[in-house]
């Protein structure tokens, strides 16, 4: 049925209320909508990059940022935006997260991410993945259609197939790049010592590059999403932090955070609650709680990495101990940036 | 002060449905633990070497749902989670979804000590297993026909009680040693008639198992889900550090406002940097035992 002209108007007298809004103050009661994403953390630094590679990345993050956005700004989830915002980095190959993910010791792809609704709250989350397209769509499945939190492998792809998910090949993961750096890191790996019982710095930057997001609705809902590869020659069945609620990814009614770094270390130190607790129970506020965790607590055990962080006011966070980490911010105030080194760009 | 204490799951334990018996047996299964992990404790050993001798008795004990007489998935099949942290440098190792090591606390514990991470799953654990030098156990060595009696009534719909013999029960044990160093370890088959996959909050640091020095060690047993979202263990302790409430009042309001509100009910053990033991739960019954240099020695289940 033909929609009635009326509604068409609206529409478009809604939208033009929507683009004065943008820039207009908010009115009272009202929540900014604010996404924040991030596309890992590691040595990123302008004398390795190239300017072709860097405007392919910051390309590949503008494009996550705004699909989330755009959720946001017509009236969708936070939730909803998150997923939007790691779908689009799990399907760009240069992101360590769905396709072009990095890979392990066997040389596949073992996928983790996890998605958690401040509002509930409520979580899903799954590891070890070989054969899910976008993980984090799977994760959302855990949340909205079983009675569990996290599923790791065959039983997660099992769920993913009674849910009518296509599965694909494990080669559709993989990348040349990707090849290249775990036969690198073999190469490395052999002239290093034998497994230490600490865990060890990974030689190169490959490893970190878990892709996440964070983003607060009108309704003032929180939401994170957090998806990776994890790192580069890693064990077969080894799971990082992403798919841990609490380490790697966090949400509550008032705090949202995602992680990218050395999982072990964000695992040992429950990162992401962590920087929720300190905010609420020592009053900090969200900027020096994750500066305090990326720079003091972190850094002190030798974890390297970054995190981003939103509060229910539209307050958020993007800080890291590495030498750069690629970020980037939208929200309803006007405010859009994108960045990737030390020195806020 | 050093002290131990260990829990063997919480749920509906009807007093009507427990035979003397099997009751016995149950309180035989804790004491041994506790007194395996207190010796430890006694001569001069660590926290770490006490929760990890406690659990793997447990393990061991088919009574218990965790290592030999697991609760079974839905395919029958016992699928294994478990967890070890330090609270000394905050180090900890963990498994999910082992099928085939016999005591996976020990294999938490390798995890932590000799690779560069934290949680292994599924076959990669095992593949862990036998690099490290694990004799690995047929499936069936963790199946009891209690189990699989259980597994059929859920499966064909009956109520059946979660803790005769546990099946929302999980192991597990916290201490502080003679140099106040906290340790906590937890162990578990998960719930009757899971699906293949599902990891709770046992091996999961933070939900189901966190120890820090200076603070307290924390080991829980529950409905798992809820305590994965509450981040329990970790709720505990930042309650401990940052808003210095006692042991008490912090596992109190974690199980009782917070898994309340949220629906969820379980148990907690943890132990404060002081050797002080709270055991607390929200269901009907919880096993647990505790024992410390000051004289406490007790083992309950209501």
């Amino acid at each position: 049925m033909p929609r009635p002209q009326g509604n068409t108007f609206a529409t478009v007298a809604l939208a033009a209320l929507a683009a004065l809004l943008r820039v207009a103050p908010l009115p009272a009661g009202e929540h900014p909508l604010v996404i924040v994403i991030h596309g890992g953390a590691g040595v990123i630094e302008r004398s390795r990059m190239t300017a072709e590679r860097e405007a392919s990345y910051r390309a590949g993050l503008a494009a996550a940022l705004d699909a989330g956005y755009a959720v946001l700004e017509r009236g969708g989830s936070a939730l909803d935006a998150v997923g939007a915002a790691v779908r689009t980095m799990e399907d760009d190959p240069q992101f360590n997260a769905g396709r072009g993910a990095v890979l392990n010791h066997d040389g596949r792809c073992e996928l983790d991410a996890a998605i958690m609704d401040g509002s509930g709250p409520r979580a899903g989350a799954v590891a070890g993945v070989h054969h899910v397209r976008n993980p984090i769509d799977l994760a959302r499945l855990v949340m909205d259609k079983s009675p569990h939190v996290l599923l790791a492998g065959e039983g997660a792809e099992e769920f993913a197939l009674e849910q009518g998910v296509t599965l694909v090949p494990a080669s559709y993961f993989i990348t040349p790049e990707r090849v290249r750096e775990l036969e690198e890191e073999r190469r490395a790996a052999a002239s290093r010592a034998p497994t230490t019982p600490l865990p060890i710095r990974p030689s190169a930057p490959k490893g970190m590059g878990t892709v996440g997001a964070l983003a607060l609705d009108r309704a003032g809902h929180l939401a994170a999403a957090t998806s990776t590869g994890g790192i580069t020659n890693k064990l077969y069945g080894r799971v990082g932090d992403t798919p841990i609620i609490g380490a790697g990814t966090y949400a509550s009614e008032s705090c949202a955070v995602s992680g990218t770094g050395q999982g072990e270390f964000y695992i040992r130190q429950v990162v992401a609650y962590d920087i929720c607790a300190m905010v609420q129970y020592q009053h900090l506020p969200l900027e020096a709680a994750v500066r305090i965790m990326m720079h003091e607590k972190l850094a002190r055990t030798g974890g390297e990495g970054g995190a981003i962080a939103l509060d229910k006011d539209g307050n958020f966070a993007m800080d890291f101990n590495s030498a750069g980490m690629h970020r980037g911010v939208r929200d309803s105030r006007g405010h859009r940036e994108i960045a990737m080194y030390r020195d806020a760009n | 002060m050093y002290a131990i204490a260990i829990h063997g799951g919480a749920g509906a334990v009807p007093r009507a449905t427990l035979s003397p018996e099997r009751e016995q047996r149950y309180r035989a299964g804790l004491e041994a633990a506790l007194e395996g992990g207190y010796a430890v404790l006694e001569r001069g050993g660590t926290s770490l070497d006490a929760v990890t001798a406690a659990v793997r008795i447990l393990e061991d004990d088919p009574s218990f749902n965790a290592g030999r007489g697991a609760a079974l998935t839905r395919e029958g099949a016992a699928e294994l989670d478990a967890a070890v942290m330090d609270g000394r440098n905050l180090r900890a190792g963990a498994v999910a979804s082992v099928r085939h090591v016999k005591n996976p606390v020990e294999l938490a514990r390798r995890v932590m000590e000799k690779s560069r991470h934290v949680l292994l799953v599924g076959g990669g654990a095992e593949e862990f297993a036998l690099e490290e030098g694990f004799g690995l156990v047929p499936n069936l060595y963790f199946r009891t026909p209690e189990r699989q009696s259980q597994l059929e009534h859920e499966q064909r719909g009956e109520r059946v009680s979660d803790l005769v013999p546990p099946g929302h029960g999980t192991v597990g044990a916290v201490a502080c040693d003679r140099d106040g160093n906290l340790a906590a370890a937890t162990s578990t088959g998960g719930m009757t008639n899971k699906r293949p996959g599902r990891v709770g909050d046992s091996p999961i640091i933070g939900a189901g198992t966190y120890a820090k020095n200076g603070v307290c060690a924390v080991s829980a047993t529950g409905h798992g889900e809820y305590f994965i979202r509450a981040v329990a263990a970790h709720h505990v302790c930042a309650a401990v550090e940052y808003r210095s409430l006692t042991l008490e009042v912090a596992i109190a309001e974690l199980l009782h406002d917070i898994l309340g509100g949220l629906g969820g009910d379980g148990g907690l053990i943890g132990v404060d940097r002081g050797g002080h033991i709270v055991m607390d739960f929200s269901t009907e019954g919880m096993y647990r035992g505790a024992r410390d240099s000051s004289g406490r020695s007790e083992i309950a289940i209501y």
